[in-house]
């Protein structure tokens, strides 16, 4: 692995050339200057929405990732059978050809036998892999897909749930026009994640205009730092938060958005002292009560007067209330006098922000853009990964959720936006293009979505075909059970017919990306065959039984980086706009792109009309560009077809090679689309009785407990298993963050990425409030060991702050690598996950979602 | 003329955009910086306030370091006022490294890269291996870049827009709009060096 990257022969005049970014999946748009075929430089593309031609760290820092001398070169088969943690694989090297040879033979096997037993883990990452990892796997016939880790760790919840109430992937505030924002648990615009990089210049216009943000958070860094206000709260309590607030502005203010909630929420649904909707006897159509008629009428009569919110009402003999009556008088017991012994904060604080958010929606009010009146609602709240990383992740997000229904600041001007929901299509092709539309029961099921299953509909729980049980929660999207230690024991109680056979791994470390190692190792030593694309030999490539050398971004073609709109795109008016990734230097030594190699699998398995079959699935190309059944394709030539496909013949690979990126205007239709499509979303969750009972009938025969109460139709607080501990002596709540220089676990390799973290206070340490530290008598830079009452211990230095909540223990990213392959992230910073179980009891009941806060004791 | 610049704290979120892409432009040794960004805590639980501070050369109108130079090295060019170092007639003595209260100074003493024991990089061939060693180093306002027309490194690349980078003398320019109207402030003003960035409040 020692060769070092050598430039392609010949001259290579001084160019700047358009890809993308992959340092993390915001994927902003990039220039990359190369001279005589050494990247010298990669800056921003100003031409691109992605980033707006600026890079954060991560993303000027890309080279030496690139160019990093412990790369893998070549495919590399294991000679050592034992595996383990620490077991050297004995690497022998290996032509693609041998390698090929065996995978091929492998899956031809697998797939005769039974193709559920492939498995396919990818990275988070590169989300856009997703594409292709699942072509493979859809050609291949196995269900069994995740992100290692992805999911558990950052939206089970917040992705679901701004799937079900905004048909995206996730929220931000409008930041053209928001007022007033409060962050549960979420740095949107001042760290990692979606459109991070122009999120990063909006929140600053945001700020600079006068936006008032308030961040609720365990910790003071990032978007805390930023705010007008820092609310330190104890972890995992958000919802108590957001309750209490909800309460105020109901109840308090007697302010909601009465027209907002009639005809774009489920509100005036008629619900029977059985929770469930009273439905048309004839049509099975959940009835409203129409006041002006003074009777009832399906949810979907094409005129109606006005609806009723509140109110008790007859149907049939049958006694009944709007939902929105329901959730009123829900939402009564929840006080700020109550929740301030849960979340720690202030009655009065509470009492303040319901009001703040309250008055800062101003309900009724219009405001015009581009010549159209809409709502104006310039109060947004949002959370993300850190109020619902735990078990009661649904209830956390759905709580904060509600704020901006309530209040009717759902995707309107200056309040909760998805992102781009909806889109109507480049002028001249009229693709892509895709819009929400009303399913079961009138509520919305988004036009787009990313795999596995559309948040809404559910399927029905059934038994498990799948490894992840995803098959009995519905509502998850990504399961612990691929990785846990109670995997086995539930595999045989749920009569799984098969067992996993060979892991297919795209670039993720799921030793470190999931929970503790030793969990994680037991499982990967379970299955016979693993494969691996990988940049470096990692944690989890020691697993692997023949490792394949990947190309990194910068060698790497892409013709939907930045696609779906809902993950990267930044949200508000602005522009439309597509960009591709292409090699802006040639791969050194033997490195495939993955994406190049999978069609030639597919070939060798044998499967390729199926893969033809499953690209046309998924990427659904216009005629006449769809692909062949019989053909052979190179990744180029899908790439192709994908481009013509949505931008017509002359906008090919060839153009966007030249081009880099695509732009049209956004319209008003489109970003404020609420106002301009007609679909309910539900703030009152009725179908969750009828999943969760369907769930428990078939998980409590056989010993699995799904309690009832994270199954209600509306949300409260639940305590996670860490508030619910008795242990005294175990006092603190360890969590972690996502630092503003790392990305999951890879950029600790990146050597200027790990200068900057070792200089910054706070990357590489573990943060503990000044005066608990005092009280225990710590030592600012002292090394310190943290003990889950699991028994379970990780070492850091601690760094005393003032910026953290007394009871919290903070700690940056996934680090504390061992793999001698990456000789520039061993032994720095902190390996955080090592503290979590992986197991059903500390995932949700709902979404399966890992808990992600863990109570600790510092032992010196 | 004389180049400033203006950065704007309340835009600036601490991602170390400067501080990286200064480092990709200049292929500057480990351990050297020419531009960073401090991270600083005010106040105490819970009312604490994170202040992230980017620091650079601020091109003083009267610099120690050109002051205490035995040798001429470091020297203001006339025309534009960045503050720069001659390499090759640095011997460094680094009585500038003393001198300069704002320890934006580096001694670039033996060749270093990045990984060790590996040698180069293509990148660190083609970007790093002109800086000589034995001598001292610091951001010269990217006056390469400045004269083919653009704008520092750090500044073109500040993804919240917090860097401004312009003409002093000029009344008209936008850093001298912004100093006036937001409070611009240097560092250290009593020590009268004169710097040429200006912060504004967070």
């Amino acid at each position: 692995m020692a060769a070092q990257a050598v430039p392609a022969a010949g001259p290579m005049a001084d160019t700047w050339i358009p890809s993308a970014c992959g340092m993390c999946y915001g994927t902003c748009s990039i220039l990359g200057h190369q001279v005589d075929g050494t990247l010298v430089k990669i800056e921003g593309n100003p031409e691109s929405v992605y980033g707006k031609g600026r890079l954060c760290g991560k993303g000027v820092s890309g080279i030496m990732t690139l160019y990093d001398p412990h790369r893998v070169d070549y495919p590399l088969r294991r000679t050592e059978p034992r595996k383990g943690i620490g077991v050297d694989p004995k690497w022998r090297r290996i032509s693609w050809d041998e390698a090929l040879d065996e995978v091929a033979d492998r899956l031809r096997k697998v797939r005769a036998d039974d193709p559920r037993k492939l498995f396919i883990q990818r990275t988070t990452t590169n989300t856009s892999s997703r594409s292709p990892f699942q072509i493979f796997g859809w050609a291949f016939g196995t269900p069994n897909h995740w992100a290692a880790g992805g999911g558990l760790h950052c939206g089970n919840g917040a992705h679901l749930i701004s799937g079900i109430m905004h048909a995206s992937w996730s929220v931000v505030p409008d930041f053209q026009y928001c007022q007033y924002a409060i962050y549960f648990g979420a740095s949107k615009g001042h760290a990692a994640g979606h459109a991070s990089c122009s999120n990063m210049g909006m929140a600053a216009d945001a700020r600079a205009r006068g936006m008032r943000m308030v961040v609720v958070d365990p910790m003071c860094n990032f978007a805390a730092a930023k705010a007008s206000e820092w609310v330190p709260i104890r972890p995992g309590t958000d919802a108590a938060l957001a309750l209490a607030m909800a309460h105020v502005v109901v109840h308090e203010m007697g302010i909601w958005d009465a027209p907002y909630l009639k005809a774009r929420t489920n509100a005036p649904y008629l619900v029977g002292q059985d929770g469930l909707y009273v439905r048309d006897p004839e049509s099975g159509k959940p009835l409203l009560w129409d006041l002006t008629a003074g009777g009832p009428r399906p949810y979907d009569a094409p005129e109606h007067g006005d609806l009723a919110l509140e109110g008790s009402f007859r149907v049939n003999g049958v006694p009944c209330e709007p939902a929105f009556q329901r959730l009123k008088a829900h939402l009564k017991s929840f006080t700020p006098e109550w929740a301030s012994p849960i979340t720690t904060i202030p009655v009065a604080t509470i009492r303040r922000l319901g009001r703040e958010f309250g008055q800062e929606a101003r309900v009724g009010s219009t405001i015009v853009v581009q010549g159209q009146t809409l709502p104006y609602r310039p109060a947004a709240a949002i959370a993300f990964r850190g109020s619902q990383g735990h078990k009661n992740s649904v209830y956390n997000f759905l709580a904060v959720a509600l704020l901006n229904h309530l209040v009717g600041s759902a995707d309107m001007v200056g309040g909760c936006l998805g992102f781009n929901p909806v889109c109507h299509g480049h002028p001249d092709t009229g693709r892509p293009s895709y819009i929400p539309k009303a399913g079961p029961d009138g509520l919305m099921v988004t036009g787009i979505w990313l795999a596995p299953h559309l948040p809404y509909p559910f399927h029905e729980p059934r038994m498990p075909e799948t490894m992840s049980f995803l098959d009995i929660f519905p509502m998850s999207m990504m399961s612990p059970l691929m990785a846990s230690s109670d995997q086995e024991e539930m595999w045989e109680r749920f009569e799984l017919p098969y067992r996993p056979e060979v892991l297919l791994n795209y670039g993720a470390n799921s030793l470190m990306s999931v929970g503790n190692k030793e969990t994680v190792a037991k499982t990967l030593r379970k299955i016979p065959f693993i494969v691996s694309f990988d940049l470096y030999l990692t944690e989890f490539s020691d697993f692997a039984d023949i490792v394949l050398p990947d190309c990194s971004y910068l060698e790497a073609l892409d013709s939907r980086p930045n696609f779906p709109f809902i993950f990267n795109l930044p949200g508000g008016m602005g522009e439309w706009c597509w960009a591709i990734k292409q090699p802006v230097v040639q791969p050194s030594g033997e490195r495939r792109l993955a994406m190049q190699v999978l069609p030639e699998l597919a070939d060798r398995v044998g499967m390729r009309e199926d893969f033809n079959a499953a690209c046309n699935a998924l990427l659904r190309p216009a005629p006449p560009f769809g692909l062949e059944r019989d053909r052979r394709y190179t990744w180029e030539e899908i790439c192709d077809i994908e481009l013509k496909s949505n931008f017509g013949a002359d906008r090919g690979l060839a153009w966007f090679k030249e081009h880099g990126v695509i732009k049209w205007p956004k319209k008003p239709e489109e970003v404020y689309w609420r106002n301009f499509v007609d679909v309910r979303v539900p703030i009152y969750w009725e179908f969750m009785k009828v999943v969760g009972d369907k769930a428990r009938a078939i998980a409590e025969p056989r010993g699995l407990k799904i309690p009832p109460e994270y199954y209600d139709p509306m949300p409260t607080w639940l305590p996670c298993l860490a508030h619910e501990s008795q242990a005294g002596a175990y006092d603190l709540y360890a969590f972690y963050y996502r630092d503003i220089i790392h990305t999951n676990s890879f950029t600790m390799e990146n050597p200027w990425l790990d200068e900057a973290a070792r200089l910054d206070p706070y990357s590489y340490t573990i943060a503990i409030n000044a005066e608990t530290g005092r009280r225990k008598g710590l030592t600012d830079g002292q090394e310190i060991t943290l003990e889950s009452e699991g028994g379970r211990r990780i070492k850091g230095r601690v760094h005393l702050t003032e910026a953290i909540h007394p009871e919290g223990v903070g700690v940056g990213a996934c680090a504390g690598h061992w793999a001698e392959g990456m000789p520039i992230a061993k032994g720095k910073g902190v390996f955080i996950n090592d503290l979590l179980e992986v197991d059903l009891a500390h995932a949700s009941p709902v979404n399966l979602n890992l808990d992600l806060c863990v109570k600790v004791r510092v032992v010196q | 003329m004389k180049w400033g610049m203006v950065i704007d704290l309340k835009r600036c979120i601490g991602c170390y955009g400067c501080q990286l892409s200064c480092k990709a432009e200049h292929g500057t040794p480990p351990g050297v910086f020419f531009a960073r960004v401090l991270k600083q805590e005010e106040g105490r639980y819970p009312n604490v306030r994170q202040l992230f501070l980017p620091v650079l050369c601020f091109h003083c109108e009267d610099p120690p370091c050109e002051a205490v130079c035995p040798t001429g090295a470091t020297f203001k060019w006339p025309e534009d006022g960045i503050v720069d170092i001659d390499a090759d007639k640095c011997v460094g003595c680094r009585a500038c490294m003393m001198a300069c209260p704002y320890g934006a100074r580096y001694f670039h003493d033996v060749e270093q890269f990045y990984f060790p024991g590996n040698g180069p990089t293509p990148y660190e061939q083609a970007r790093s291996a002109r800086h000589q060693t034995g001598v001292v180093m610091k951001c010269n306002f990217c006056r390469d870049r400045v004269l083919a027309g653009k704008e520092p490194a750090c500044v073109a690349n500040c993804p919240t827009v917090a860097r401004y980078f312009g003409d002093l003398d000029d009344p008209t320019s936008e850093v001298s709009r912004l100093i006036k109207e937001r409070g611009g402030y240097t560092l250290y003003p009593d020590l009268q060096t004169g710097p040429s960035v200006y912060y504004l409040p967070p």
